[in-house]
């Protein structure tokens, strides 16, 4: 038994001390969609929500089981989010995540994790909207 | 305890050096007239040999042992590895067989695994559920070519004690060799090695607030079992360890042994009583469980899981204000789960969701409920940004 090795950046300690936006969205008008993804395997549970208002996230959320990295990458995401097209090209790839963050390379699966919810979320988003 | 220092609940890992060790070796390093080498037959070389002899005397009396039985090693891992391949090296031809548990300390499970890659056969005992190892499972696992028996008396992961004087008796009436491992048990709880049936018995001084770097290895005097040195040149120690001896270290286990004799008495009760508290407290981060059984075991260590929790998010979390051990065995590289928490029957993930918290000498009420209040904000916190399901998940 030890004590963890990994360091962590200064970011992922801001954001994990905080944990921005996590727990349940707020109540408000627009539509509400999910993206989950849940890899035990591979050290992550990774849950999104957002509200959808005019083709924009108005509001996101998250809730995640995981290592510091994960949690503090899943906030990150949240946090950028707001007010973000839903069918922009710009998304947060798990290495772009990894880079800043300053995770170790063993931490990009679990960082897959994230992106592959948020993907999940937003494709359900374009879903409905072109439904 | 002074700001910025982290609670202290890693005893079982090592115990922080006692004041009065600390300046009794510095009184040592520092005496012209203990410069000596304790093998010299001049008076310095004697004054030094006698210090040595004194201490041996406070390191065999914390056992109940006779100061002739105690060789010292640098270390409880290498009086491991000297009784088990020592013994085992040296016993007679055909005699290939070992019996152990799974849940030892890496120090004997990698003696075995070398005596495995040596041609001996080695018998792994499963731990019951409460983390114990049968004794009938051990008398079970005997054989005609059985060369040794090695056990752990305390875990040192779940603090689960094993009846070690119920597997000496069955290996005493075959006449086999016992090899007990009391790395964590010596000096927590009363040992009288003469009535456990050991033949071999390992501790060291940084356990029991001792300097890092010392340790014994006991060796039965009648009948006196067979064994093999690791190491060769001086003929130090019997010819069992040879190497100068470390004046000062020995000085400073003599009297970490000697001071925790001395507290036999008393400080087991008061430290069962403060792990107590301490799981008393943790019962507002419900839910949360103890890995192994809490009786028949080290008053001083409590093993934790709390379902739902990430293991290396937990010790983050806690980093800079609690230092414990996790259920994980080490670099987030592998976050490989604790082997001896599996044996239990722990899932890798429950395994990771424990935290081992150890007490000591120096541990206070105060500091008992500032952990467990430091705890449950933790695992509150970190439950609270979990998904659904994720407590029923990881259990």
């Amino acid at each position: 038994m030890s004590e963890p090795r990994a360091t962590y950046s200064p970011l992922v300690r801001e954001l994990f001390e905080r944990l921005p936006h996590a727990g349940d969205l707020a109540p408000g008008p627009g539509t509400v969609v999910h993206g989950e993804v849940i890899a035990l395997d591979r050290g992550a549970w990774v849950r999104y929500e957002a509200r959808i208002e005019d083709g924009r996230v108005a509001d996101c959320a998250f809730r995640a089981w995981g290592c510091p990295h994960t949690l503090a990458a899943a906030a990150l995401v949240a946090s950028r989010m707001h007010g973000r097209r839903i069918d922009a090209d710009a998304v947060f790839d798990a290495r772009r995540l990894a880079t800043e963050l300053d995770a170790p390379p063993e931490k990009l699966g679990r960082l897959l994790v994230v992106e592959d919810a948020l993907s999940g979320m937003l494709a359900r988003a374009l879903a409905l909207q072109s439904t | 305890m002074p700001d910025g220092v982290p609670i202290y609940l890693d005893y079982a890992a090592t115990a922080p050096l006692d004041p009065r060790v600390a300046d009794l070796m510095s009184e040592c390093l520092r005496d012209p007239a203990l410069q000596g080498n304790p093998a010299s037959t001049h008076a310095p070389g004697r004054t030094a040999a006698v210090r040595v002899e004194s201490a041996r005397g406070q390191v065999a009396r914390l056992i109940g042992a006779q100061p002739e039985t105690i060789v010292f090693t640098s270390g409880a891992t290498e009086s491991v590895n000297l009784a088990i391949l020592g013994a085992a090296r040296a016993a007679a031809d055909g005699m290939r067989h070992v019996v152990t548990a799974r849940t030892e300390h890496r120090a004997a499970l990698d003696a075995c695994r070398q005596l495995e890659r040596e041609g001996f056969t080695v018998d792994w005992l499963k731990p019951g559920a409460d983390g114990s190892v049968d004794p009938g499972r051990v008398a079970a696992a005997l054989r005609p070519d059985t060369a040794l028996v090695s056990l752990m008396h305390a875990n040192n992961e779940t603090g689960v004690i094993n009846d070690i004087a119920a597997v000496g008796r069955i290996c005493r009436e075959r006449g086999l060799t016992f090899h007990v491992d009391a790395a964590q048990s010596a000096g927590k709880l009363p040992i009288d090695v003469e009535g456990t049936g050991a033949a071999l018995l390992s501790f060291c001084a940084h356990k029991l607030g001792g300097p890092k770097g010392i340790g014994a290895l006991y060796l039965r005097h009648r009948p006196r079992p067979a064994l093999q040195p690791l190491q060769f040149g001086g003929g130090h120690e019997r010819g069992l360890r040879a190497g100068t001896l470390a004046t000062h270290q020995i000085v400073g286990f003599g009297l970490a042994c000697e001071l925790a004799r001395l507290g036999l008495a008393t400080e087991p009760a008061r430290i069962r009583a403060l792990r107590e508290r301490l799981w008393t407290g943790l019962q507002a981060a419900a839910p949360v469980a103890q890995n192994g059984a809490a009786e028949p075991g080290l008053p001083g260590i409590l093993n934790v899981r709390f379902p739902g929790v990430e293991g290396e998010s937990l010790l983050f979390a806690l980093e800079g204000s609690l230092a414990a051990s996790s259920g994980s065995a080490c670099s987030s590289a592998t976050a490989e789960p604790s082997y001896v928490l599996r044996a239990l029957g722990l899932s890798d993930l429950a395994a990771q969701a424990s935290l081992r918290l150890s007490l000591g000498r120096d541990t206070t009420e105060e500091e008992v409920d500032r952990a467990a209040r430091l705890l449950v904000v933790c695992v509150r916190r970190l439950r609270a940004a979990l998904p659904a399901g994720a407590i029923e998940a990881i259990a």
